[in-house]
Formats: C-alpha cells, structure tokens, sequence
C-alpha cells in the first residue's frame, strides 16, 4: 500500500460522489438556482476528471512549459511534463461553460418576471394551464 | 442535525474505501503520459513541427487545435447573443438617474485595485505565449475589475463613462471578425486554415511573438472582457426597469 | 512530496463537504457561498496537477465570475428555496 495511491483513490472517490450529488441536485432540487448552481459544480468535476487524466506522478511534476529554451530543458520537461492536450481542451471549456451558464441564468431572471417563482414545479404547472384547452 | 450526519457518514465512507483500494492495490497514479502529449512538449518549440511558442498550452490551443478553438469562441459568441437577446427592451443608455454607491474608503480601493487588476490581465493575455496564460485567462481576468467597479461605484457611473453595452458588444465583434480574419489570411498564399508559423514571422522586431499566437491571444483578450462585462451590465440593469414603474 | 499528498487528500475532501453542503443548503445566498469554497477546493487540486493556465481561468471565473451572476440573480428573484 502506497500513499500515493491512497491519494488517488481517495480523489476517485470524491469524484464520483461529487458528481452524484451534483446530479441529485440538477434533479431533485426544486429552485432553478440551485438546479443552476448543481449545473456548475458538475461541470467543475468533469474538469478535473480531465485534468487527472494528463497527470502523471513523478516528483517534481512540472507544468508543460519552457523556462529557458535550450534541449536539456526539452530533455527534463520529457521526463517531468504534465500532458498539455487536456488542458487546452479544458481552457476553452471554462470560458464557454461560463457564458452558457450566463444564458441560462438570464432565462431564470425572465422566468420569475413572467411567472413569478422560480420553482421549477410550479413553473411546469404554470404553463400546462396556459395552454388552452380544446 | 441530521444534515450533517450524512456528511459524516459520506467522509468515513470516502476514507475506508480508499484505504480499501489503496491496500488492494487497485488503482496507481500513472507514472507515464500519453504520446500524443509527449509529442506536443517536443514539437512546441523545437522539432519539425514547431509553432515557435514556449507555451505548449497556447500552442495546441491556438495552433495544433486552432481550428477547434476558433469554432468554440464562435460558440462562445451566440451563446453572449442569446442571452442578450432575452432582454432586448432593456434601457441600457445613459440615464439622468444617478447611483450612491458605497463609501469614499471603498471606491478608494476599488479604484487602487482596478487599476492593478488591469494592469495583472494584460501582462497575462499578451505574454500567453511565453508564460502561463493567454487570451482566455486575461479576459477573465479583466471582467473582474468591472465587476468590482460595478457594485461599488453604481452601474449608472459605468454609463455616464460611456462605458454602454451596445459599444461593448460592438467590441466584441470587431475582436471576433479580427480573430476570423487573422485566421483567413493565411488562405491568401494557398496555405491552410489557421496556419501559425508558415505564414507569419515568428519574431517581431527581435522580440519572440511566436507567429498569429500574440495576435489570436490579444484579440480573444478583447472579446472575453467586453462580452463579460456586457453580461454583467446587463444583470445588473434587468429589475430596474419594473421597480421604476 | 509529502505536502502534495496531504494537500491532494485534504483538498478532495474538504471538495467534497462544500458541494454536499451547497446542495443540501436552503438559503440559496449560503449555497453561493458553499459553492465558491467548492471552487477553491478544487482549484488546490488543478494547482497539484500543475495546471497553471487552468488554476488562473478558473479561479477568475468560477470564485468571482459565477458567485457574481448568481447573486444576481438571486437579487432579482427569491432568497429561498422552499
């Protein structure tokens, strides 16, 4: 039994329970906020399921970048790099994440001007007695 | 109470069954990474396929995968668009209401850490290609010093500055045609879509700007504040409308 | 070595206390507040995973971007969850 795989299972773990209850919340959870709020944290643990992927546990581990540009600096980052490609692909994810969850925030704002509440079962009841009956 | 019992009981949970695991021997950290990513690390600066950038992040995010990311910030782009276009009647000019704020110690502050706040973004965004950091980063970065500014000096002294949502959005799209355009050129001289170092130099009067990179970097700078801190212009005038009437 | 371990374990778990609290939690301006801690729970975990251009992305956005907007938004609706 070594330490360093007592840390990763015990991030594993985590990361599942993290990514149950979050989905517990996007479900069950009655407030768009919340449901909103849950949205976030599980897209938080999808990021660093991906940046656990390009890890790689060799002391010290070093993020992918030069100091000085010469090749025995090449020769150690060979040896002590993190993976670069996970996080490019996270980067991106962030930003776009962030302005998404910025348009889904707008629609609860519009949703309690029209409704009210911002209940997500009174809001479903709301509009099935719009619809007007034949 | 009966909250927090859970929680003690998910913890505990949580540890047996990682000293579990551990003692099984099931799961080890990697030691090794991938190829694929050896390769980016050994072609980012040397090597046949070099983009001439230290920064082996900002390479595969604005060279190898170029033409992804120009696709993500057109996403990005109508994901802005839509939420704006929700609330299309609101009054965004500058009006003859007139916000408080808060107290003359605060907006001392606020106004002492903008000012740094700005200053840490752009060193971010325009060095993206040499240290950690990038277009994305630094526009983030940014839209926290308008988001600070905002409750603390009142939206309306952000509108009396001139600083409206509609210029912002205008920005915005000026920086986004700019990144489309920087990413066209190259189609000129019979090159690929968002070639980086065959088509432009990779040092600019002696200094290392590793080809369309400082470029894509500034301008993505540019667009993520604008469009952020439209958002929050935005969020902050949506109630005021109703209240008033 | 040491240190990257314990900061490993200490910050999953403590990950995981903020999104249980945040999740469970009524008043909707605690939850904010449960949710920025779970941010920077995780933002130790990418700083151990020598992620740097991550941790300077997301501390930005997730710790001040998100908390704002969902204060927000919460401003122009309702504080509690019933």
């Amino acid at each position: 039994m070594s330490t360093e795989a007592f840390a990763w299972s015990i991030l594993l773990i985590v990361i599942v329970l993290n990514s149950l209850i979050s989905i517990y919340g996007i479900v069950y959870r009655r407030s768009l906020v919340k449901k909103l709020i849950s949205l976030t944290m599980l897209s938080d643990t999808v990021f660093v399921i991906f940046i656990m992927i390009g890890y790689r546990i060799v002391y010290p581990s070093v993020p992918p970048i030069f100091t000085s540009l010469t090749s025995e600096d090449l020769e150690y980052l060979r040896q002590h790099a993190v993976d670069p490609l996970p996080q490019a692909l996270v980067l991106t994810g962030i930003v776009i994440g962030m302005a998404v969850n910025a348009l889904i925030a707008f629609g609860i704002i519009q949703a309690y001007k029209l409704q009210g509440t911002t209940d997500a079962r009174k809001l479903v009841e709301a509009a099935l007695k719009e619809v007007p009956e034949e | 109470m009966d909250r927090y019992l859970v929680l003690i009981v998910l913890l505990v949970f949580t540890i047996i069954s990682a000293l579990v695991l551990a003692w099984l021997n099931l799961l080890n950290p990697p030691t090794t990474i991938k190829t694929l990513g050896l390769t980016y690390i050994e072609n980012t600066y040397f090597g046949p396929y070099s983009s001439m950038s230290p920064e082996a992040v900002t390479a595969i995010v604005w060279d190898y995968r170029g033409l992804d990311t120009v696709y993500e910030t057109a996403v990005f782009f109508l994901a802005i668009v839509g939420g704006l276009s929700v609330f299309r009647g609101v009054k965004t000019r500058a009006s003859t209401m007139k916000g408080i704020g808060l107290t003359g110690i605060a907006k001392t502050s606020t106004k002492i850490i903008a000012v740094m706040i700005v200053g840490a973004s752009a060193s971010i965004a325009l060095h993206g290609h040499l240290t950690p950091g990038g277009g994305f980063q630094g526009g983030s970065t940014l839209a926290v010093a308008f988001l600070l500014i905002i409750p603390v000096f009142s939206v309306y002294s952000l509108l009396n500055m001139n600083i409206t949502s509609e210029k912002l959005i205008a920005t915005r799209g000026i920086a986004l045609t700019a990144i489309g355009i920087v990413a066209l050129l190259p189609v000129l001289k019979n090159l690929p879509l968002v070639s980086n170092i065959s088509f432009y130099p990779s040092h600019i009067a002696g200094m290392l700007t590793s080809g369309s990179l400082f470029f894509y970097n500034l301008f993505e700078y540019i667009a993520v504040a604008s469009g952020f801190t439209a958002v929050f212009i935005y969020l902050s005038l949506a109630g005021v409308e109703s209240e008033e009437k | 070595m040491i240190l990257t371990i314990l900061l490993l374990v200490f910050s999953s778990l403590l990950s995981l206390v903020f999104v249980y609290l945040a999740v469970t939690e009524k008043n909707l301006l605690k939850a904010i507040g449960f949710s920025a801690g779970q941010s920077i729970a995780y933002s130790i975990i990418l700083h151990v995973f020598a992620a740097t251009d991550i941790v300077l992305t997301y501390i930005a956005v997730s710790v001040g971007i998100y908390s704002a907007v969902l204060v927000y938004v919460i401003s122009k609706t309702e504080k509690y969850e019933v």
